[in-house]
């Protein structure tokens, strides 16, 4: 035990070695991007969009230090605090986060603020009237594109399934009320069948709430709408397990690899994707211009995107599928 | 390695500055650990601002209470294994109490409760159905997170702003509290819980039965019950825990503080205890619950990637307990 603090310094000293970096002189903004993990794909590409905004920047002369740094855990709320808290003792000049819940991250922001520090949101809301801006998808929009394209794939009539992902998650609830406003006001023909079923947290879940939902419609169902990633897999899997899929026009919410190969096969008819990198781009862009005292929106749309197996090898859609990372 | 003078002196004065510096190892550890920072970063006025130690002590509470509960359990030669559990659970009864209409202070009892009868079971468990503390609290851990999500249903619990709220924040109210609440209550509990451990036979059973079982039951102790207490008073602690992330978060989270539990232990490792029971100071096991949280907020400071925290947390277990080891062997 006695060596223990000759130990920890001479571990120290290692790491300082290895990995202290000498400081500039130059005066610039440091900016921290929180998101709310650090290996997931779709932060990465968060990630990319938020180095770009900096590079951007500094091609302009303003010299940004962007620190990325996630919770340790990920997805635990008090971890993603703490990280909050880190950067405000060690004085950034400014935070931009995806907050883990919209109203535990409230107080450190808050606090932040109180320390002269702003926070911009990025990807989920935050409860709080003291950040500067929020950058997300517009995911009402984008139950809407879903409900647009069911519809007109369907001429107007059909049975339709619509699984929802998660009771409280507020981002795919507006999806839904978003799929349904459109579905109800310009597809009165549609039959909605069951709207009121959740898929659970994950991918297994959803599969056994798909079956279940499958077993009571599944000889009767047109049509099909999920409304995040891990729903709209377990409802593939589901329709393929039972040889549906193909036979039943299914629209998606998210990419992966997956749902691209259902596209080619015909299983799905579309999927509504974000953009990642144009939350990170537009949410670190929007934390520079309010640090240079620029006037900057309070609501960023980081835009939304249909894609279906005609325009899914478009520029366009590329640019969303494989973002620069 | 520069080697202690101690092995050169006498045995007597050997033995005596020994012990000695067993106590004050994590004190110089953790004093390392603040110094290469307040270094390392450059701007050791900063990194020791009142700003910054505030936030690190507020951060360190919930391991800290949680470390005192662990303690008497790890020197009576137990483990706990669902403390990060019983912390959501006793979070989620908390802002449930609240949000069912009583007393915020009966809430919190609530939640402290909980954690005591988290314990209690654990301890019975244990004695009645001689499941080993491994295996009886691992499944603890997933009784208790899963109890935790059942009546959270399955999603946080939001609670109307009360006085909870101010337990753990970085500005207290009022100002001259200097530090938390929750930092004051961690500070008198571990004073008090020193003093029990030193003063009193509950506490001297403790480390007798973590020590040696066979002997303490032989000298009369009702090893069984004492083993009960010992589960359901630490509970408790986890239990205060709970209240504390719950007025962190301002909302009961069932899946908070997955893992939580092995911070706990590696605190109270760190701090000198051993998992053979019988050895462990409610001192040192804050201070082991300090070197991570200041760690963690150094390596953060220093815009180190999470995995190189994590390999150096990791790795000053391995070397306090290996050392330990080394020592006693030569003892």
């Amino acid at each position: 035990m006695k060596k223990l603090g000759i130990l920890s310094f001479i571990l120290f000293v290692v790491f300082a070695i290895g990995c202290s970096t000498p400081k500039t002189g130059a005066k610039k903004f440091t900016i921290a991007v929180i998101p709310k993990g650090t290996t997931h794909p779709f932060w990465k590409s968060v990630n990319a969009g938020a180095v770009k905004a900096a590079a951007d920047a500094k091609a302009q002369g303003v010299d940004i230090d962007l620190i990325w740094k996630g919770p340790l855990r990920e997805d635990d709320r008090e971890q993603q605090i703490q990280v909050v808290e880190g950067f405000v003792s060690q004085g950034v000049s400014g935070i931009v986060l995806a907050p883990l819940d919209s109203k535990a991250l409230v107080r450190p922001v808050e606090e932040a603020k109180k320390a002269g520090i702003p926070t911009a949101i990025i990807d989920s809301a935050l409860e709080s009237d003291q950040i500067t801006s929020f950058a997300a998808t517009d995911n009402k929009k984008g139950g809407n594109m879903a409900a647009e394209r069911l519809g007109q794939l369907l001429g107007g009539k059909g049975k339709v399934i619509m699984l929802r992902y998660l009771e409280g998650s507020a981002s795919t609830t507006d999806r839904e009320e978003g799929f349904l406003e459109v579905m109800k006001s310009k597809f009165p023909g549609v039959e909605l069948i069951s709207i009121d079923q959740y898929a659970g947290a994950t991918r297994d879940t959803a599969k056994r709430a798909s079956e279940n939902l499958l077993q009571r419609f599944g000889d009767q169902v047109n049509g099909v709408f999920a409304s995040n990633e891990s729903a709209s897999t377990g409802m593939l899997l589901a329709l393929q397990d039972i040889n549906r899929a193909g036979k039943v026009t299914f629209v998606g919410f998210d990419a992966t690899p997956q749902f691209l190969d259902a596209m080619k096969n015909g299983q799905m008819q579309g999927i509504v994707v974000q953009s990642p990198f144009a939350i990170g781009e537009l949410g670190v862009k929007a934390m520079i211009d309010t640090l240079l005292g620029k006037p900057v929106e309070k609501r960023i749309d980081t835009g939304v995107m249909m894609i279906t197996p005609d325009n899914m090898n478009s520029p366009e859609a590329q640019k969303l599928l494989n973002p620069p990372v | 390695m520069s080697i202690e003078p101690t092995e050169k002196l006498t045995p007597m004065d050997g033995s005596a500055i020994a012990k000695w510096l067993t106590i004050i190892a994590p004190f110089l550890g953790l004093i390392f650990v603040i110094a290469t920072f307040a270094i390392l970063t450059g701007a050791p006025g900063k990194y020791l601002s009142p700003f910054n130690i505030r936030i690190v002590l507020s951060q360190t509470v919930i391991v800290a209470i949680s470390a005192i509960g662990m303690t008497l359990i790890i020197v009576s030669g137990g483990i706990d294994l669902s403390v990060g559990s019983t912390i959501g659970l006793s979070g989620v009864v908390t802002a449930l109490g609240i949000n069912a209409g009583y007393d915020p202070t009966i809430a919190v009892m609530a939640g402290i409760c909980m954690g005591g009868v988290v314990g209690f079971v654990n301890g019975a468990v244990i004695t009645t159905l001689r499941v080993v503390p491994f295996i009886a609290t691992l499944g603890m851990l997933g009784i208790a997170r899963g109890v935790a999500k059942w009546i959270a249903n399955q999603e946080p619990v939001n609670v109307a702003p009360t006085w909870i709220n101010d337990l753990v924040v970085t500005f207290p109210n009022p100002p001259w509290l200097l530090l938390a609440p929750g930092v004051w209550i961690a500070i008198l509990l571990a004073i008090v819980m020193a003093i029990v451990f030193r003063n009193t036979i509950f506490g001297r059973r403790a480390f007798a039965i973590g020590s040696n079982e066979a002997a303490a039951r032989a000298c009369g102790i009702s090893t069984d019950k004492l083993r009960i207490w010992i589960y359901t008073i630490s509970g408790l602690f986890f239990g205060l825990s709970g209240v504390m992330q719950m007025s962190r978060l301002r909302q009961g989270d069932p899946t908070v503080a997955a893992g939580t539990e092995l911070d706990v232990i590696a605190a109270v490792v760190i701090g000198g205890g051993s998992l053979n029971g019988g050895q462990g100071t409610v001192l040192g096991a804050m201070i082991g619950a300090l070197i991570m949280a200041f760690l963690r907020n150094g390596c953060q400071q220093m815009g180190w990637a999470n995995y190189v925290q994590e390999i150096i947390i990791g790795s000053i277990i391995i070397i306090a307990v290996a050392f330990d080891r080394l020592q006693s062997r030569r003892a």
